[in-house]
């Protein structure tokens, strides 16, 4: 049970601190604008994180201070002169205490340049609807022990926590769950099941959020742009999409075993040409060792997994391109006459 | 008694250019943007308790939070500058590689430690920024 506990605790926190990662990563933007207004052309990383600490640090406090200010004035909400109050006590004005936190701000705002910021936000936290579940009453059921009164919220169904077979689960994850029914199941195994249904691996979420998010992108170094993705013309995808009929979605991703594939369709027709086998090679029984020729495995600015596949062509050579054409046409000669010897 | 009126009145007149300059200074308000996003802010005061339905409130405080991180950016550029104009006299090759002007943790750390602003951070501690961050207000007499 405390492993389940922890485990628990661990997967909360990681949803803490998802959710402030975007908070944050806006935050950096911001001040990153800012002192780029004031002069500054590059930052380092520390140091933009820390001044974009300090400015939360510094927002929060004047949030403190005004509850606090409308707190004792009777009040629930805050109002223009609590906000006033609240930035001469955290010591906004420098000069004397007549001229003003106020007459400081309004100087600023006439002198000062206006950079709005640079992206769009959503408003955030988005509030899902609240979904309220029913009591033992409204449903009409009866609680199984008498210690449990009728108004309190009915039992989940027996299917949620039961480990039973998902059509949505993949192949390997369907067999985990088996093995964990066969062994036992606990609450550990529970939470891992939920997290199969919602959740992919840490790592494999992390970077596909990475992916997605745009503020939780990998900034761009000095100089360097963004790309905009070329878009495969879809007769290669779909042959791409036939020789893998086994490969699971998230392979896709793996792109860089996608661009090989016709070689890899190939290499086992070689070989049974060569042991004079009669058999035609079948796509199905093919083996998953992937041959690898040189291709780079980062691709640097890209951030859209969709749009992966399409970058290894960006930078390959066109070599590659007649090379995989010709393993095309062999494959299929060979197809339609097996007994004849293919010289390569 | 007399007196006493007078000076109600005079009150009142005073209280009413407050409160017209108070008027001019939101609306004037309303036509900068800030470079912080209204979202972040009120999502960093809402945090802190802060409740108002007025825009121009979390815009106040987002502009007073630009303001301070100018200052303390304005400070590190001035310490930046300083450094480059001492090392340039002893090496005047990297000249070309200094121009580029780089927000360094050093200078930073000078920046805030400046008593002029509100908020203080001692130079071994700013790696602990969460534990020893405090907000001072700094009366000048």
């Amino acid at each position: 049970m405390s492993d389940g506990g922890r485990e628990f605790e661990s997967s909360q926190g990681r949803k803490k601190s998802r959710n402030s990662e975007f908070v944050q990563a806006i935050a950096r933007i911001a001040v990153a604008q800012v002192c780029e207004g004031m002069g500054f052309q590059g930052f380092q990383q520390s140091a933009l994180g820390t001044l974009s600490d300090v400015a939360v640090r510094y927002i929060r406090e004047i949030g403190k201070v005004l509850n606090s200010t409308a707190n004792l004035a009777g009040r629930t909400e805050c109002n223009v002169f609590d906000v006033i109050h609240g930035l001469e006590e955290l010591g906004a004005s420098e000069s004397l205490a007549e001229s003003g936190a106020v007459r400081e701000i309004d100087q600023y705002i006439n002198m000062a340049e206006e950079i709005p910021f640079v992206c769009t936000i959503p408003c955030f936290p988005v509030i899902k609807d609240w979904k309220v579940k029913p009591s033992f009453v409204q449903v009409g059921e009866t609680p199984p022990g008498e210690h449990i009164p009728a108004w309190l919220r009915a039992f989940p169904d027996p299917k949620t926590y039961n480990l039973v077979q998902d059509a949505d689960v993949g192949m390997d994850k369907v067999e985990l769950v088996k093995d964990h029914r066969k062994k036992g199941r606990s609450l550990s195994d529970m939470q891992r099941q939920l997290d199969c249904k919602g959740y992919d691996a840490p790592m494999v979420k992390s970077k596909r959020v990475a992916d997605i998010n745009p503020f939780l992108a990998v900034p761009l170094r000095f100089g360097e742009k963004e790309v905009s993705p070329i878009i495969l013309p879809t007769k290669l995808l779909d042959e791409n999409v036939v020789q893998n009929p086994t490969a699971r979605a998230s392979h896709v991703v793996d792109d860089v075993t996608n661009h090989v594939s016709a070689l890899e369709t190939f290499a086992p027709a070689i070989e049974a040409i060569k042991s004079r086998e009669r058999k035609k090679v079948h796509v199905n029984s093919r083996s998953t060792v992937q041959f690898k020729f040189g291709i780079g495995k980062k691709f640097l600015g890209i951030q859209n997994e969709g749009v992966a596949k399409t970058t290894s062509w960006f930078g390959s050579d066109s070599t590659r391109d007649e090379r995989k054409r010709r393993a095309e046409k062999i494959l299929k000669e060979s197809m339609e006459n097996p007994k004849e010897l293919v010289q390569l | 008694m007399n007196q006493g009126q007078q000076s109600k009145q005079g009150n009142r007149h005073d209280d009413d250019d407050d409160d017209a300059a108070l008027s001019e200074f939101l609306a004037s308000l309303m036509d900068y943007t800030p470079t912080i996003p209204d979202e972040l802010v009120e999502h960093y005061l809402a945090k802190s308790g802060f409740q108002c339905p007025d825009v121009r409130l979390v815009r106040l405080v987002a502009v007073a939070t630009q303001k301070f991180i100018g200052e303390v950016a304005t400070n590190a550029l001035q310490h930046c500058k300083a450094r480059q104009a001492a090392v340039v006299k002893d090496k005047r090759d990297k000249q070309q590689k200094d121009k580029r002007l780089i927000l360094a943790m050093e200078d930073l750390s000078k920046a805030l430690r400046e008593p002029v602003l509100a908020a203080r951070v001692t130079a071994p501690e700013y790696y602990y920024l969460a534990k020893n961050l405090t907000c001072y207000s700094y009366t000048v007499e």
